[in-house]
This record gives structure tokens, C-alpha cells and sequence, in this order.
């Protein structure tokens, strides 16, 4: 049966912790900007947590949103890249070709969730954080466009693993960094082709909604949230 | 006419060939600095990345995208004047007719540069030539860029030999009319041209048909580049009046160009007795059209987005109202329609120094129509957590200054090369009407009768 | 020799000498006129004459249209790649591909046909005089029987000409 990899994020739990970034940048090698490149907007996270107050002082309510590549089934990100670096995959998702981008950007303009970033220099790190880098992702040069991959490299360990031991993949058994770092479990992943997965359940729940829905890109996170 | 104007005509349109002033070694000296210097700001910035410009994210696109719709809006100058006034036949399009396809030619090839310089990896732009590789991989003809490349290779295509074709009549001229080395080298280039009536004859008929083939490229190439914006789901990127939008504004840009460049080469090249008051009186009237038809575009899409009220577009649309673009939006409004229209409107102000004016303006406010387009909808897209601004680096100042330098500087060159004036075009003008077969003998009866 | 022509100064002798030659029953196609600039409003002109050249830039045309349609629909789906849940074989952008290239088909057939019907490039040596650029008309008649050439030299005079040119 073939996989339709999908999310689901709960913002009830969601804390913003912001472990999920940072076990992000671990695990997929993301560059390291700086002070002075971070303030001129040069620095990438795959997954970000955005921050929203409402109200005023005391009655203030902060809402956090964790925001990654949405894997659009309908991608606008998709068409438009001229050398089909940004391309879908049969399940389901949206695979960034790094040999294959030239660095026209305009799959990161296409971009209404603007989770796509430009490797503006070549990635720099200083000794010793050279030593964390994770060799199951490559390090993308200057002139490339990354985002969040939902941890392929996780996928393909894992189903590598139950094809050689002859089964399926297991429910929660794929944890992309972000879920894995979760400490309230407000992320899920798993394979929405299954209607009894966690994360199809969840997709299915009347909190339920999609970023952006309107705009007709058929993304394939959830954002779990009550409105009342 | 006889054969003392034509000799005359000669030597005036060649004089410029013959005898280089010291002004033109001094242009040359310092257009060419300026555009060592982009040259050189480019190689910095592609060995050390995009970032020593002031991209960032999320707006990925600014000055280098500008400048590229800029050009390529510019270079539909030669389409209106050498294409269309050709197949209406009006003939004071004659003298004018070089000047603005030069123009067309030299902004494609400059505009074309930019989506190399803005490219992350520009060594690897080969990729959009569709071209069989070795791992059958080819480019994706979904992306408005991929037409891009068609487009602009088609217009330059169908542009340079348009410019090239009615040359060749002229370097028979110079071979015969120049000495020395210039005389052998126009020997070359007129491939042997003689002048027989059959080669006139199938001359005419290929420029007519070159001219009818080239106004839907020159339509569709701008189409495109606006394509480049309309394609994606960007706040108000994503409108459907942007192809008509940008092919008016080129056309527009393009005749404000060629008016600067005429009034320059008039004066430059003591050409007073060629590019007379009329011409600029009538390029005037069609700068009015096209100033009232840009005015007319931009509101239309102004209005139909206020009333639409979506959020995201509103956004964008204050932020360039009211907002940190406003200066340059209020600018460019001053640019493209205040100052021109009383100028062009009113016959006594429209003389050739008004017609420069409004066209020197309306150049300024046409390139901050392309910059107000690219960054406010990038600077404000749907999620208002990845709002942000944009500010110009010197690499990119360096860059553009580079380019007006070196259109400024080809057409130079090559008004020293090759007579900006169509020398045999400029002759036929002074002919009488054509005479005509019995058929269209018949047909001008049909064409001018009175009916009962 | 290979020709014999006169360098008129003004078009409406060089017409008559043309009507002259016609009378002289010197064939059409030997009769070559060589101007700096078209005259169309002269009957030697031969403006009248058909020219193949629209269905020539058509047939490019259609060329154009079949080499975009194959190299869209080849390239397509040779990698079937699937982007924003497009189709692989996406006709609407690939009207854009078959347009530029059926203009591009029909401007280069246009070139094409121009260079071969004119004879350009040409290194063979053709009848032509410097004069001619300084505003005059050649009248020629190429290759011309021997007898004939004091008759046709006396023609060129009567039709206003001083000088007479023999190329040999």
C-alpha cells in the first residue's frame, strides 16, 4: 500500500517551547547565520513557532503556531520551479532536489506559508559544532533552496528497516525530529492512506483546520485547535 | 529627389561614422568604467552569494527583478514604432524606425542578463535551454520561467534579424561611400548586396511579414514576464489584469525611451534636419495614449482589489497607499501621469523639450512601477509573522547603474558603427505614392467610393 | 561580354530607357535595374510581382507549431514528474510553448527564404557601379549578344545618358 505522509498539530498543547526548531537545525544540518545575518532575515528554520498576542495588558493571550512545509497536494511551490527541483513524490510529498535547484526563488515566493529559505552564503560552522552535523542529510551549498523534508531520511531509515524485516510500518513508528522533541505531543506524523493512524484520526477531528485553506493549496497538516 | 540632396543625405547620416568628436571617446571612457565596475560588482557577488545583496527572507525578489521587467518592458519601443506604425503605413515612422529597434535589441539582451545575475547558482543557468542531457532530464514547461526563455529568445531572435535585415542595403552604401579599412569591413557585412529590383522587392515583403509575426511575440513575451507574478498565489501578485497591465506599461516605457534617445541623438549628432519637431510631437500624442492607458490599468486594478477588502491583498494595498511605500507610490503616480499629461496634452507645451521631460519622468516612474509590484507583495504576504522590508545594497545599486551604462554605451557604439538613421528608408520617404497594379487600382476605387 | 549598362540620374529617364530596351524586344529577363533605394512609384520597379513569402513564413509557422507540440509532449513525458497536482502532459502552458515557437518557426523561414530568394550571401561578382550609392539608376543588360551592343548603346543615349559602361 502506498504512503500518503501526512501531520497533524495540536495548538492546544502546543507550549512554544521551540524544541521542535531546534531539533530541527540538528537533525538536518541548517545552517548557522548569526547576529548580524539573522537580523537582515538570512537565517532558515524548517519548522518555526510563531507568536501572536491578543488583547491588551492584563488580559493578554499569546497563541504559538508551529509552521513547517505543509507539503501541499496542490503546491504552488511546484509548477513554477523551472528545473523541477521542487517536485512531489508518490507519497505524497514535496522533495526539494538540492543538485537540481538553480536558485530562482520563485517556489519560495510561490510560497504563501513562506516555509521555503535560500542559502544566501555558504554554510559556515565553527569548531567544534562541525562534529554534530548529521550524515544521513547532506549540507546544501549557497544558491539552494531547502525546507522542511518531514525528516525523509527518518521515512526512508524506517521503512528501509520493515522491508527487511518483512512488515509494515508501524503507526508512531517514524518520527520526524520535531514530533520526536515534542514534550506535550503536540505533533504528529504518520500515513494518512491509513484511517486508523493517530494522525488520520486527528485530521478528521472537528478542531481541525487547515492553514490557509482558502487558497486552494490542499495542504496535508492539520492544526488542531478549539474555537469557543 | 536629386542627386545633390542624396549625396547630401549621405554624407550627413555618415558624417557621425567618419568623424568620432573627442565627446565620444570621453562617453565611451566613462560608460565603460561604470560598467567595469558592475561587471566587477557581479563577479563579487557571485563568489561570495546573494548574500552581499539585500535580499532576505521573505522577499526573495527586488532590484535585479525590477531592473529585468524594467528592460524588457523598454525594449517593446521598436515593436510599436518599426512593426506597427510600419504596417499602418504611416511614413513619418522612417527616420525613427533604427533608433527604436536598436533600443528593442540592446534592452533584451541587458534585460535578458538579469535572470542570470539573480540566480543563487548563475554558473548553472544552462539548465533552462531545453536541451537533451544526459540523463534525459529536461526543463519543467510549466513554469512561467521556462516560457521565459522561449519568449525572450524568440523576441531577440525575431528582433536582432529585423534590425539586422534593412542594414544590409546601407553597408552596400558605406562599402561604397568609405575608404580604407571601414570599406572593406562593410564589403563584408553587405554580403553582397546589389540592389536589383527583385532583391528590393523581396526585401519589403519579408520586413512586412517579419513586422506582422513580431507585434504577437513582442505582446506575448511581456505577457509572460507579468506571468512570472500572476502564476503564484502571492497578495496582489496573483491578478489577471496583469498581462494587458504590463504590455501597456512596456509600450509605454519603450516610446518614453526612444523619445529621450531621439532628442539625445538629435542634438549629439546634428541630426535637426532629419528628426524634425513632428516626430516628437506624434510619439508625444502616443506617450499621451499610453499615459492615460496606464492610469487607467492601475486604477482599474486599485479599485477592483479595495473592493474586493481580502485581507492579505488589503495589506499590501495600504502598505503602498499609506503605508512605508507610499512615498515611492505617490512618486511614481507624480511620475507617470501628473507631470506627463499636461506636458503631452497641451500642444504648445509638447515640443521636443517637454516631450524629453515627460519622458525623462515617466522612464524614473516606470522602473518604481516594476519595483512597487515586486516587493510590497513579498514584504507583506498571507502570514503576518513573515512581514518584513527590504533595502537596496550597493551591489545591486552598482549592478543597475551598470546596465543604464551599458545600454547608454552599446548605443554609442553602434551609432558609430551603422547610420541611426535608415539611410534607404529615409530616401523612399521622399518618393511619390507607389504605383499601383490594375487589381489595386480596382481595390482604392472599391476602398474610396461614395456610397448612395 | 557579361554586361553594358548606363547610370541614369533621374528615374524617369531610366524608365524610359527601360521602355526603350522592351521595344528593342531585349527580354525582360536580361533587362537589370540597380537603384540605392526601392522606387515604387516606377513601373520598372516590378512591384507587381507575386512573392510566395506569406506561404513560406506559413509553412515555418506550421513547422514551429509541430516542433513545440513534440517538445513539449516528448519532454513531458519522458520524466513524469508530477508538480502542484498539474497533469504530466499540461496543455495550458504548453499552448505558450507552440505559440513562440510557431512565431519563431515562421520568422526564421521568413529569413531563410529572403537570404536564398535574393542571393545573399554572394561571392560570385555581380554587375554593379559605386555611382550607384551616390543616388543614380543602373539600367544593365546582362550577357548581350555581340551584334547587338551598338544598338543597345544607342538606345542608352537616346534616353538621356552621357556615359555608357561595358563590363567585360
Amino acid at each position: 500500500m502506498t504512503h500518503r505522509w501526512g501531520m497533524a498539530v495540536d495548538l492546544d498543547r502546543c507550549t512554544g517551547c521551540e524544541a521542535c526548531v531546534t531539533a530541527c537545525r540538528t537533525e538536518n544540518n541548517i545552517r548557522i547565520a548569526g547576529p548580524e545575518q539573522s537580523a537582515k532575515g538570512r537565517s532558515i528554520a524548517w519548522i518555526r513557532v510563531e507568536r501572536y498576542y491578543e488583547g491588551e495588558f492584563p488580559d493578554v493571550r499569546v497563541k504559538f503556531r508551529p509552521v513547517m512545509c505543509q507539503h501541499c497536494d496542490a503546491a504552488p511551490c511546484e509548477p513554477v520551479c523551472p528545473t523541477y527541483a521542487s517536485h512531489h513524490t508518490e507519497e505524497g510529498l514535496n522533495a526539494q532536489v538540492y543538485n537540481r535547484c538553480i536558485g530562482t526563488r520563485y517556489c519560495a515566493n510561490a510560497c504563501p506559508y513562506n516555509v521555503r529559505f535560500f542559502n544566501f552564503g555558504n554554510p559556515v560552522w565553527d569548531r567544534p559544532l562541525e562534529l554534530s552535523l548529521n550524515p544521513d542529510v547532506s549540507v546544501r551549498e549557497v544558491g539552494v533552496v531547502e525546507k522542511c523534508t518531514f525528516c525523509v531520511q527518518r521515512i526512508t531509515a524506517v521503512k528501509d528497516q520493515a522491508k527487511a524485516e518483512n512488515r509494515e510500518v508501524k503507526d508512531g513508528e517514524i518520527k520526524p525530529a520535531c514530533v520526536q522533541s515534542c514534550p506535550t505531543s503536540a505533533l504528529v506524523f504518520g500515513d494518512l492512506n491509513d484511517p486508523e493512524n493517530e494522525v488520520s484520526r486527528l485530521s478528521r477531528s472537528s478542531r481541525g483546520t487547515k492553514l490557509l485553506g482558502d487558497l486552494g493549496t490542499l495542504p496535508k497538516v492539520t492544526y488542531l485547535q478549539k474555537v469557543l | 529627389m536629386d542627386l545633390k540632396t542624396e549625396q547630401k543625405i549621405n554624407d550627413d547620416l555618415l558624417r557621425p561614422l567618419r568623424h568620432p568628436s573627442g565627446w565620444f571617446y570621453l562617453l565611451v571612457a566613462v560608460l565603460g568604467t561604470s560598467l567595469l565596475m558592475g561587471v566587477g560588482s557581479w563577479l563579487y557577488q557571485m563568489s561570495n552569494g546573494l548574500v552581499v545583496a539585500g535580499l532576505r527572507w521573505p522577499v526573495f525578489w527586488a532590484v535585479y527583478i525590477t531592473n529585468f521587467v524594467f528592460w524588457i518592458g523598454i525594449s517593446h519601443a521598436g515593436k510599436l514604432i518599426s512593426a506597427i506604425l510600419l504596417l499602418v503605413n504611416a511614413t513619418w515612422r522612417r527616420p525613427v524606425t533604427r533608433c527604436a529597434e536598436v533600443i528593442t535589441v540592446f534592452a533584451l539582451m541587458i534585460g535578458a542578463l538579469f535572470p542570470i545575475i539573480h540566480l543563487g547558482r548563475p554558473w548553472l543557468f544552462f539548465w533552462l535551454i531545453p536541451y537533451p542531457s544526459e540523463r534525459q532530464i529536461w526543463p519543467n514547461l510549466r513554469s512561467p520561467l521556462a516560457w521565459d526563455f522561449f519568449a525572450i529568445s524568440t523576441y531577440l531572435t525575431g528582433s536582432t534579424l529585423f534590425l539586422l535585415l534593412p542594414i544590409i542595403p546601407d553597408c552596400a552604401l558605406m562599402r561604397d561611400q568609405m575608404t580604407g579599412w571601414r570599406r572593406r569591413i562593410y564589403g563584408v557585412l553587405a554580403l553582397g548586396w546589389q540592389g536589383t529590383t527583385k532583391q528590393w522587392h523581396r526585401l519589403e515583403a519579408a520586413m512586412q511579414v517579419m513586422a506582422i509575426a513580431i507585434v504577437p511575440v513582442a505582446v506575448s513575451v511581456h505577457t509572460i514576464v507579468s506571468f512570472d507574478f500572476s502564476m503564484s498565489p502571492v497578495p496582489m501578485w496573483h491578478s489577471t489584469v496583469f498581462g494587458p497591465y504590463f504590455v501597456a506599461g512596456a509600450i509605454f516605457s519603450g516610446i518614453a525611451a526612444l523619445i529621450v534617445a531621439m532628442a539625445v541623438l538629435r542634438k549629439a549628432l546634428h541630426l535637426e534636419e532629419y528628426l524634425h519637431p513632428v516626430h516628437f510631437q506624434n510619439l508625444g500624442k502616443l506617450l499621451l495614449l499610453m499615459s492615460l492607458l496606464w492610469g487607467y490599468f492601475t486604477f482599474a486594478e486599485r479599485l477592483t482589489t479595495w473592493y474586493g477588502n481580502a485581507p492579505a491583498e488589503m495589506a499590501v494595498f495600504w502598505e503602498t497607499q499609506t503605508g512605508s511605500y507610499a512615498p515611492l507610490f505617490w512618486t511614481m503616480v507624480f511620475c507617470n501621469f501628473v507631470i506627463p499629461f499636461p506636458i503631452l496634452a497641451i500642444k504648445r507645451l509638447r515640443t521636443i523639450t517637454g516631450c524629453v521631460i515627460a519622458s525623462s519622468t515617466i522612464v524614473a516612474g516606470m522602473w518604481l512601477e516594476r519595483f512597487l509590484i515586486v516587493v510590497p507583495s513579498l514584504a507583506r504576504k498571507n502570514l503576518p509573522y513573515t512581514w518584513s522590508y527590504y533595502r537596496p545594497q550597493p551591489v545591486e545599486i552598482m549592478i543597475t547603474i551598470a546596465t543604464f551604462a551599458a545600454m547608454v554605451l552599446l548605443y554609442t557604439l553602434f551609432s558609430k558603427a551603422v547610420p541611426i538613421i535608415s539611410i534607404w528608408e529615409l530616401k523612399v520617404g521622399g518618393h511619390a505614392q507607389p504605383l499601383l497594379t490594375a487589381e489595386e487600382e480596382e481595390e482604392q476605387r472599391a476602398l474610396w467610393r461614395v456610397r448612395p | 561580354m557579361k554586361a553594358i549598362y548606363g547610370l541614369y540620374s533621374n528615374p524617369d529617364s531610366a524608365q524610359r530607357a527601360v521602355n526603350e530596351l522592351r521595344r528593342q524586344g531585349v527580354p525582360d529577363g536580361s533587362i537589370t535595374v540597380i537603384t540605392s533605394q526601392p522606387y515604387e512609384e516606377y513601373e520598372f520597379s516590378r512591384r507587381y510581382k507575386q512573392t510566395w513569402i506569406f506561404w513560406i513564413a506559413a509553412g515555418g509557422g506550421a513547422l514551429g507549431l509541430t516542433g513545440g507540440l513534440t517538445l513539449a509532449y516528448l519532454t513531458e513525458t519522458l520524466w513524469p514528474i508530477v508538480t502542484g497536482g498539474m497533469p504530466i502532459v499540461a496543455w495550458w502552458p504548453n499552448i505558450i510553448i507552440m505559440f513562440e515557437l510557431t512565431m519563431l518557426g515562421s520568422i526564421l523561414a521568413t529569413v531563410v527564404s529572403l537570404m536564398v530568394t535574393t542571393e545573399l550571401p554572394t561571392m560570385r561578382s555581380h554587375v554593379y557601379d559605386a555611382e550607384v550609392s551616390q543616388g543614380k539608376i543602373m539600367v544593365a543588360v546582362e550577357e548581350p549578344v555581340d551584334e547587338d551592343v551598338a544598338k543597345l548603346e544607342r538606345t542608352f543615349r537616346t534616353s538621356g545618358i552621357q556615359e555608357i559602361k561595358r563590363v567585360v
